[in-house]
């Protein structure tokens, strides 16, 4: 992976991210509703609303706003959400660690559970196991995270009463100092297990539910990678060797097939930060995905912006972290866009 | 053999779940993180590491500065952390509160305040006059939340440390009761706290960014912890001057969650004692089965209208409206909600001082509504002018009264096309009268505890081009009778005047005047909450004034 591929890919990044900001900032001034008089209240005196609006440059041509958004956006300025009403960028910071942190976890579940299941699948192809894991993968693709989410809401806290059914800590608990924003990260820095416990215990049902989607796709991706190289001659080759089944499986045969995992992993880790906003509602998670949701439904255009363009630069820099392991797994692509590219 | 290695994994997965749940519940709360959003706790707190504590789901966002919240959220958090002047009764009075008794001048535009002494705010600094004229010129400057209550207020000065002394520029009948809205903020905490920089000039950005997550009054409760979109942690404040109930909670929470099985969910552990006003009826009977739950039915000062716009065909003929205001079927209506829900009489809810029970009511008349309808301008062409009824999308249950509607007004003829429209169009459309529909289904709160205020914000021109007002009345004789009525000084008068005015109101017909809104909350039957015995106001956010309520677990 050449650094020249990089610096273009980087550049590539910075006008998509111009361009989804452009898309953004005209569709959410589309939208219907003053988003002053909205905020303020239906009875406020309409010289507040005049002078918010001034103050928000609300009253200039589109074209104007934007330069004036983009002017702060570049100084990490995304001006006031109107919603909680102070600066876009401290809510970014407040809330982009809790979805993040949620996306991990999810990440984790994701990953252990396709490439489990779709090796398994791949191993025992159209036997017993790998029929039983095509219905629950078929069922995790079809089922929408937020059905998963009440599923295990009402059976791991409202039957069984395992899990805390909400938030990121137990009441009467404090959080740990910030340095990541991560509850359980930040709690094992200070070394404090009670709380990284049960942060732990707050964050299986929220990243279970987004993961499952992900992970059932992803192992059909798998078994389907895998059992098309099992036809591959090498494979062969190496069984005519003797080597022993294991070692075929992992070393000639994981590797080459994790390769649209991988792709399709990176791209389910950037979605799933922006749909997480319904399993974050009903976990009473407070993430970036609620708050991007929230500030649609207000109209909180900053917010909305602020939001999206956050999403996109994690969409971005996942895409290019997913081409970098991709490189890894398979030379060819590496070699090839040192050379081409 | 491999496959038994993945099916261990799985059980091992299994058995970490089962472990948290049969984990105890060991950790101990760490030091505080320097966080924004945690608020150091000062002298006059209780310590107690076993404190009682009240729950309260509600639905984010919550505005805890007095000069931004005016919501139900927002209103409920407020009468906890902030004292008021005085305090509103459960008939629609008021009592002395912060202000030990008052005087009016004759002419009715003078009012001065004796303030109680000795009442501390949350930081032990003593509460005085000049607190209270900061507190109404920062709410006046600023604007926003209840700041509309007191745009015909001129001046507020102190005349001594504990005399305060309001001047308004026209009297008005409703000064006095509209300051259960104006919440007392320590000046000197809140100027220590301020910003330089900000919209209001000198005044900076009036602590604005440092209110939005700590409080200055000196009210019950103080709060200790407030996370955005999760929850707000207040704490008795010992220092209080007014009594607590026995077992009135030592902590009360706020938490941000609406959602349907959230909530089940943490009724059913205990972990809410007090859920959201906005459950469905669905939600609600589930909520009801569960042991040692039961469900409230509170009277409120909100009303439920199918707001007709007067200005577009055939909803400009009053004889049309009349037709379906015979038409509907207010029975059905009211058996789709709550047990406890009642037909509106007239065009303010029941519950308002000043309300005229002697109104004229319609009820279902199929006879009537057809006479109605032979005399409207539109009624041999009544086919070729469907009546677009719009409900809110965000609010599901208005549904079914507008498909209700559409089958009442197919048995006289009436075409009905029935719309489900977002909140944001809805306050778009009804923003110009070109954009108005026919009618618009909305519930309408009152802020005050009269029939005045909601007259106005309904049928008054000042509020035609809101969502308040679908109707267009645009009607300058009605403006200046409503506006007459509220600077009337005699309450008994006033009253009167209002009486007259709902009367001329419900001849004109511009509303399906359909049922007084019950606001139903499900609750612990070891909470003792005196809202459901009808003891507290019904104004927005006292069903919550925590001090009077108590917890028997």
């Amino acid at each position: 992976m050449s650094v020249i591929f990089l610096a273009k890919r980087l550049v590539h990044s910075v006008f998509v991210l111009l361009g989804l900001s452009i898309v953004i900032f005209l569709i959410a001034r589309i939208v219907p509703g003053d988003p002053v008089r909205l905020a303020v209240g239906a009875r406020a005196p309409q010289w507040v609303v005049d002078n918010m609006r001034e103050h928000m440059h609300l009253n200039e041509p589109l074209h104007i706003q934007y330069g004036y958004w983009l002017r702060d956006a570049l100084q990490g300025d995304f001006g006031i959400s109107l919603v909680t009403r102070r600066g876009v960028a401290k809510d970014i910071r407040e809330f982009l660690p809790a979805t993040f942190e949620l996306a991990l976890y999810s990440l984790f579940i994701s990953v252990t559970g396709a490439l489990s299941f779709g090796i398994i699948s791949a191993r025992y192809k159209d036997r017993w196991a790998d029929n039983v894991i095509r219905i629950f993968s078929y069922l995790g693709v079809v089922t929408p995270s937020f059905v998963f989410a009440i599923i295990f809401l009402l059976i791991f806290a409202f039957v069984l009463d395992w899990l805390p059914a909400i938030g990121r800590l137990s009441n009467g608990l404090t959080l740990p100092p910030r340095v990541t924003g991560m509850v359980t990260i930040d709690a094992l820095l200070i070394g404090d297990f009670n709380v990284f416990w049960d942060a732990f215990k707050h964050i299986i049902m929220p990243a279970l539910s987004l993961a499952m989607g992900s992970m059932a796709q992803e192992a059909r991706i798998t078994r389907a990678s895998m059992a098309d190289n099992l036809t591959k001659d090498y494979i062969a080759s190496a069984r005519a060797l003797g080597v022993s089944e294991s070692l075929v499986m992992r070393r000639f045969l994981l590797k080459p097939s994790l390769i649209p995992t991988v792709s399709i992993l990176g791209l389910d880790f950037a979605a799933g930060m922006g749909n997480a906003f319904l399993v974050e509602l009903i976990f009473n998670w407070p993430g970036l995905s609620r708050y991007g949701m929230n500030a649609m439904l207000s109209k909180d255009l900053n917010a909305i912006s602020a939001v999206i363009l956050t999403f996109g630069v994690v969409f971005v820099v996942v895409n290019i972290c997913v081409d970098i392991v991709v490189g890894q797994l398979d030379p060819r692509i590496r070699l090839s866009t040192a050379k081409g590219d | 053999m491999k496959s038994f290695k993945y099916l261990s994994m799985l059980l091992v997965l299994m058995l970490l779940l089962t472990a948290c749940g049969q984990a105890k519940e060991t950790a101990s709360p760490v030091a505080a993180p320097p966080d924004t959003t945690t608020v150091e706790v000062p002298a006059g707190t209780e310590t107690s590491a076993d404190k009682s504590q009240l729950q309260v789901a509600y639905s984010w966002p919550v505005y805890i500065d007095p000069a931004v919240g005016s919501d139900e959220a927002s209103s409920s958090a407020l009468v906890n952390m902030y004292d008021t002047l005085i305090f509103p009764t459960s008939d629609g009075n008021v009592i002395p509160w912060l202000a030990e008794s008052w005087e009016t001048s004759d002419d009715g535009l003078t009012l001065i305040f004796h303030l109680r002494q000795g009442v501390q705010f949350h930081d032990g600094s003593e509460l005085q006059a000049s607190d209270v004229v900061y507190s109404f010129n920062r709410l006046k400057t600023i604007g926003e939340g209840y700041g509309y209550l007191y745009t015909s207020v001129a001046s507020a000065t102190t005349v001594d440390d504990y005399t305060v002394e309001f001047i308004q520029n026209e009297a008005s009948g409703l000064f006095l009761p509209s300051l259960v809205r104006l919440f007392i903020l320590n000046e000197d905490l809140v100027r220590a706290n301020t910003a330089a920089e900000g919209a209001y000039g000198e005044a900076g950005d009036y602590g604005k960014t440092w209110l939005l997550i700590n409080d200055a009054g000196s009210g019950p409760y103080q709060v200790t912890e407030f996370q955005l979109e999760e929850y707000l942690l207040m704490e008795k404040y010992t220092g209080w001057w007014g009594e607590f109930v026995e077992n009135a909670p030592d902590q009360v929470r706020f938490v941000a969650t609406t959602e349907a099985a959230t909530i089940r969910t943490l009724m059913s552990s205990g972990e809410i004692d007090i859920s959201d006003a906005w459950q469905s009826i669905e939600s609600l009977e589930n909520l009801d089965e569960l042991d040692g739950v039961s469900i409230a039915a509170l009277p409120t000062f909100s009303e439920f209208y199918f707001m007709m716009n007067t200005r577009i065909p055939p909803t400009d003929d009053i004889n049309c409206r009349r037709a379906m205001a015979y038409a509907f079927d207010y029975d059905t209506a009211i058996s789709l909600e709550w047990p406890g829900t009642q037909q509106s009489k007239g065009p303010v809810p029941a519950a308002l001082g000043g309300h005229n029970p002697d109104v004229f009511v319609f009820s279902r008349d199929l006879a009537k509504a057809a006479e109605e309808l032979a005399q409207c301008q539109y009624a041999d062409s009544i086919a070729v002018y469907p009546v677009q009824i719009h409900w809110v999308s965000e609010v599901p249950d208005e549904e079914k009264f507008a498909l209700l509607f559409q089958a009442n007004m197919a048995e006289i003829g009436i075409p009905v096309e029935v719309f489900s429209t977002p909140w944001l169009s809805v306050v778009e459309n009804t923003g110009a009268q070109e954009t108005s529909p026919h009618i618009v289904t909305i519930y309408v709160s009152a802020d005050l505890p009269e029939a005045g205020p909601m007259l106005k914000q309904r049928y008054h021109s000042s509020s035609a081009a809101t969502w308040s007002q679908n109707e267009w009345l645009l009607d300058e004789t009605l403006d200046a009778a409503i506006d007459d009525a509220l600077s009337t000084i005699d309450t008994t008068e006033r009253f009167a005047k209002y009486a007259e005015l709902q009367s001329q109101l419900v001849d004109l017909s511009p509303s399906l005047f359909v049922y007084d809104q019950v606001q139903k909350n499900a609750y612990q039957d070891y909470i003792d909450w005196p809202a459901v015995r009808g003891e507290t106001s019904a104004l927005l956010g006292y069903f919550y004034f925590a001090p009077e309520i108590s917890i028997n677990k």
